[in-house]
């Protein structure tokens, strides 16, 4: 039966009455209208829905929202934050964007771009582990981290290799 | 540059996008004139302009291209362009969403006559002749005076016919071809006419440099509106209740458990079941509970895909549906070859296989109007399909296109996907309703780019040159893009189109006699109640299963006279485009003259063993050429593409960066044909329904891609999106050969297959 829950995404705390059950994907799009996190396979398997639980990469779209209570969630939308953050960046009128974010956008990685909400998340993951990672230890982390690897029908996974270096290169400043 | 999703946003103000409902007033315009200017181009007063194509984006960068062509003939640059693509109420030309090189010709000559426009008045306006002026930036000067395009359209109308040829698409008259067809002709959309001054392709300052894809930035910071994310006030979420095999008729549906789902509702037409309720999580199980006590009658009329080669090789063909090329001639000099070689390949089903499956909004009307949102490539096509769905004119229904996954085309004619299902279901409740299918449901249910065999046979002379190529290929269907809920409720919705077509153009010339013939033939379980696997067209459609058996003989025949396979292939062709990009790229590539196999090539042993593969392939006025580096592992099978050089001229290259993406992903898409992708099903239903089962190439297994692009003034444009996708698959088969000798005659080249392949060619 659905409950109060209360929830921190994006570094506020946001009240949702669901089913706990609800996976988590479902309260940030249809509660929290967070449209990052996408819809691929809804069982772990593509990555499209991957989001940061407590700055780990998580797939939201098998994880019942009640797993997440007291824990911090980290979609897209809430990257610049964390940048600023992290930085104790001063927030001026302009437009902040994670460097993530800024090399996705310079190295121009996404063609239909549904994948892609993932794909940075789990750079930010990877930049977090590894600030200097080589291309072969990309190609392991987009491959090999549990539970599936990150995929692409478009054929980005060139660009994300770029863009990831350069993300890299940019956030060891 | 804004895209179509910001204007929207701007415009709506919120995800809860009004734009085409009745918020907007019940006199709104349900299409555009499309021989008036202001439906193609709108020149305002602050100087940006609105241009508008009936071409939708497909993840490719077609929204930066449009743009670029647009800002050229203009003079303008492409940050002041704001595009409108595909929605049938906004945009005036139709055609495919594939069509960029038609789409572009479209929105080039439309420019140009604005910009002649513009002109004329601009002398008025500063009281002097029209070739006294240039236009630069949206400024239009001559001797110490200027004046902006801004000023010139300040408080009037832009006035300008536009003129046209073509028809809107249409249906057929019923039974004209025993089915009830889209008329084909109308699928191309209008085509603007005359011969409006256009800038010569030297001027250039805006094609040819590398601008950004507008939507970029949106996709990066999740602002953009996904066809997905499309929220409208009383909407339901739908999920499907699927037959429990691609035969089965229902006996009974299930009842959903009030008191666990309090809000969920099942809705059947026929044999369209689907679960409804305001909560999307609630609708996801409801579903799944009334799916577990639905009762469906038992069917199994599929080969199962172990046995399809079977099945294909059992079926009566008849004659070709297509042909090209002389019969008596080529079996005259093939009889009389000094060697000859005959091989057979073949390629199991594969899919589209997006990462986002098919999603639809509908709001269909108690007054029999109706919008719908989607990701379809061929808007038009689609609401065409969806009147006749409804039993309503066409003017009823507007079709509006948001960003989703790249489709791949498999809704190039405006067909399979979720919107017949919303638009039923809408229909039925009298409200707003989103389908979202499950990644198990688009792998089962969505068509599929079809099987196909083929034999060739190729005749040598006494000098290793070939003289006579025979190409039989055979495929079941590849134009059902019948959308599933219509079949499924026993609806009208258009449409199989006729099967079998040649697909090909020649390269090599100098190959004397030739015959390519294609035979047809229906779906596969084509007699069951839904049609069975319903094949569909995707990415180098035809051209590319085809040209996998082309050039496939070619590289056998290069082997046979023990010729190099760059080599050979220059010596067969005089084309001076393929020969200058064939010999660009080798020399790219450092290419090591020699014939394939390597001379240490070998069929066994736990040590990986390097070889090399060449493919081409030309293509709507492109030419391209690739060369796969593989490493193989005997005693595993296992391929390792190591890396892929890929060469391409197509005439101008619009926007350098693009390409060089789009020609990438191509190639990602192609390795993965070539090595892993394959759908499975037994005699009842598709088995390959996740990703751990059909599998499409991963970062890691990404080769190094070096792109080698040649852009020229003078010939035109050609294509970029297309082709490179086929490239792969008979490039990296050459190389498993040079690698060991062994020619593989399927695809995908999986472990398994190769690690078989090359034991049984041993014990021989």
């Amino acid at each position: 039966m659905p409950g109060d829950l209360v929830l921190n995404v994006n570094g506020g705390a946001s009240r949702v009455s669901v089913a706990p059950d609800t996976p988590l994907l479902y309260v940030l799009r249809n509660e929290l209208k967070l449209r990052g996190p996408r819809l691929g396979c809804g069982r772990a398997q593509c990555g499209a829905c991957a989001v940061l639980v407590d700055g780990k990469e998580a797939r939201s779209c098998i994880l019942p929202v009640s797993a997440i209570v007291s824990k911090r969630v980290v979609t897209i939308e809430g990257l610049p934050d964390v940048w600023v953050r992290q930085k104790g960046i001063e927030r001026g009128s302009g437009q902040i964007l994670h460097p993530v974010q800024q090399a996705w956008i310079d190295e121009q990685v996404p063609q239909c771009g549904y994948c892609q909400s993932g794909m940075m998340i789990a750079a930010v993951d990877l930049l977090a582990r590894n600030p200097d990672p080589s291309v072969d230890e990309i190609r392991d982390a987009f491959t090999n981290t549990p539970p599936s690897p990150h995929l692409c029908r478009c054929g980005t996974y060139l660009a994300i290799i770029d863009a990831v270096r350069l993300a890299a290169r940019r956030m060891r400043g | 540059m804004l895209t179509r999703r910001d204007f929207a946003k701007a415009a709506a103000g919120s995800l809860v996008v009004s734009l085409g409902t009745r918020a907007e007033g019940a006199d709104v315009s349900r299409e555009v004139d499309p021989s008036h200017l202001e439906a193609w181009l709108e020149i305002r007063a602050d100087n940006s302009i609105v241009a508008r194509t009936g071409r939708g984006e497909t993840g490719t960068g077609m929204s930066a291209f449009y743009a670029q062509v647009v800002a050229e003939e203009l003079s303008v640059r492409p940050e002041m362009v704001t595009l409108i693509m595909g929605d049938t109420d906004r945009t005036p030309d139709g055609g495919y969403s594939s069509g960029f090189l038609t789409g572009a010709a479209n929105m080039r000559k439309v420019a140009a006559y604005a910009y002649r426009k513009l002109l004329e008045l601009a002398a008025e306006h500063l009281d002097t002749q029209p070739v006294r002026l240039r236009a630069a930036e949206g400024v239009i000067s001559g001797v110490n005076q200027r004046v902006t395009y801004g000023e010139i359209v300040r408080g009037r109308q832009l006035s300008l016919t536009i003129p046209l040829k073509g028809e809107p698409v249409r249906f057929a008259p019923a039974g004209k071809s025993g089915v009830t067809g889209l008329e084909w002709g109308g699928m191309d959309g209008l085509t603007v006419t005359g011969n409006p001054p256009v800038k010569p392709i030297s001027e250039y300052k805006v094609v040819g440099k590398s601008f950004p894809m507008p939507g970029i930035p949106a996709k990066v910071t999740g602002a953009t509106v996904w066809c997905c994310d499309l929220e409208l006030p009383g909407m339901v979420h739908a999920r499907m209740v699927r037959p429990a095999s691609l035969g089965s008729t229902v006996v009974s549906v299930g009842a959903v458990d009030k008191a666990r789902f309090p809000t969920a509702q099942v809705v059947r037409k026929g044999n369209l079941v689907a679960v409804v309720s305001p909560n999307e999580w609630e609708a996801v199980r409801a579903a799944r509970d009334v799916a577990a006590s639905t009762q469906w009658s038992r069917w199994s009329g599929l080969p199962g895909s172990d046995h399809l080669t079977q099945a294909l090789r059992a079926h009566s063909w008849g004659q070709p549906a297509a042909s090209k090329g002389d019969e008596g001639n080529v079996r005259n000099a093939l009889a009389v070859a000094a060697h000859t070689i005959s091989a057979s390949y073949e390629q199991p089903f594969i899919k589209h296989a997006p990462i986002g499956p098919f999603v639809a909004v509908a709001d269909v009307r108690a007054n029999g109007t109706a919008t719908v949102w989607s990701q379809i490539g061929h808007l038009q096509a689609s609401r065409a399909r969806l009147s006749r769905l409804l039993g309503v004119p066409p003017e009823n229904v507007v079709v509006r296109w948001l960003d989703h996954a790249g489709q791949f085309g498999r809704k190039t004619f405006g067909g399979d996907g979720a919107e017949a299902d919303a638009v039923i279901l809408s229909q039925m409740l009298g409200r707003p309703v989103r389908v979202q299918w499950s990644m198990e449901e688009d792998f089962a249910w969505s068509s599929f780019s079809p099987c196909w065999f083929g034999d060739v046979k190729g005749g040598l002379d006494a000098a290793g040159r070939l003289t006579a190529v025979h190409c039989a290929f055979h495929s079941p269907h590849m134009f059902d893009a019948r959308p599933l809920g219509a079949i499924l409720a026993g609806a009208s919705c258009g449409t199989v189109l006729p099967g079998g077509f040649l697909d090909t153009q020649w390269p090599y010339d100098k190959v004397e006699h030739r015959l390519q013939q294609v035979f047809a033939m229906d779906n596969i379980a084509w007699d069951s109640p839904y049609g069975g696997l319903r094949g569909n067209i995707m990415r180098t459609p035809g051209q590319r299963q085809q040209n996998f058996l082309l050039e496939s003989l070619v590289n056998e025949a290069a082997a046979a006279a023990k010729a190099d396979p760059i080599q050979f292939r220059l010596d067969h062709t005089t084309d001076p485009r393929l020969i200058g990009v064939i010999e660009t790229v080798a020399k790219a590539a450092n290419w090591e003259f020699r014939a394939s196999p390597v001379k240490d090539a070998r069929r066994n042993g736990n040590d990986p063993i390097t070889g090399r593969g060449v493919s081409a392939i030309v293509r709507s006025n492109a030419y391209w050429v690739g060369l796969a580096e593989i490493a193989v592992t005997p005693s595993t099978g296992l391929i390792r593409v190591m890396k892929f050089i890929v060469g391409v001229e197509c005439g101008k290259i619009i926007n350098p960066r693009q390409l060089d993406r789009c020609i990438k992903g191509g190639i990602v898409m192609g390795v993965g044909e070539a090595l892993k992708e394959e759908v499975t099903f037994d005699k009842a239903k598709v088995t390959s329904t996740d990703w751990s089962r059909y599998k499409i190439l991963t970062m890691q297994e990404t080769p190094e891609i070096q792109v080698v692009a040649i852009s020229r003034d003078d010939q035109g444009f050609g294509t970029g999106g297309e082709a490179p996708n086929a490239l792969p698959p008979p490039a990296i088969a050459a190389a498993l050969f040079d690698a060991t000798g062994v020619y593989p005659r399927r695809i995908p080249l999986t472990p398994e297959y190769v690690k078989g392949l090359l034991a049984a060619s041993e014990i021989i």
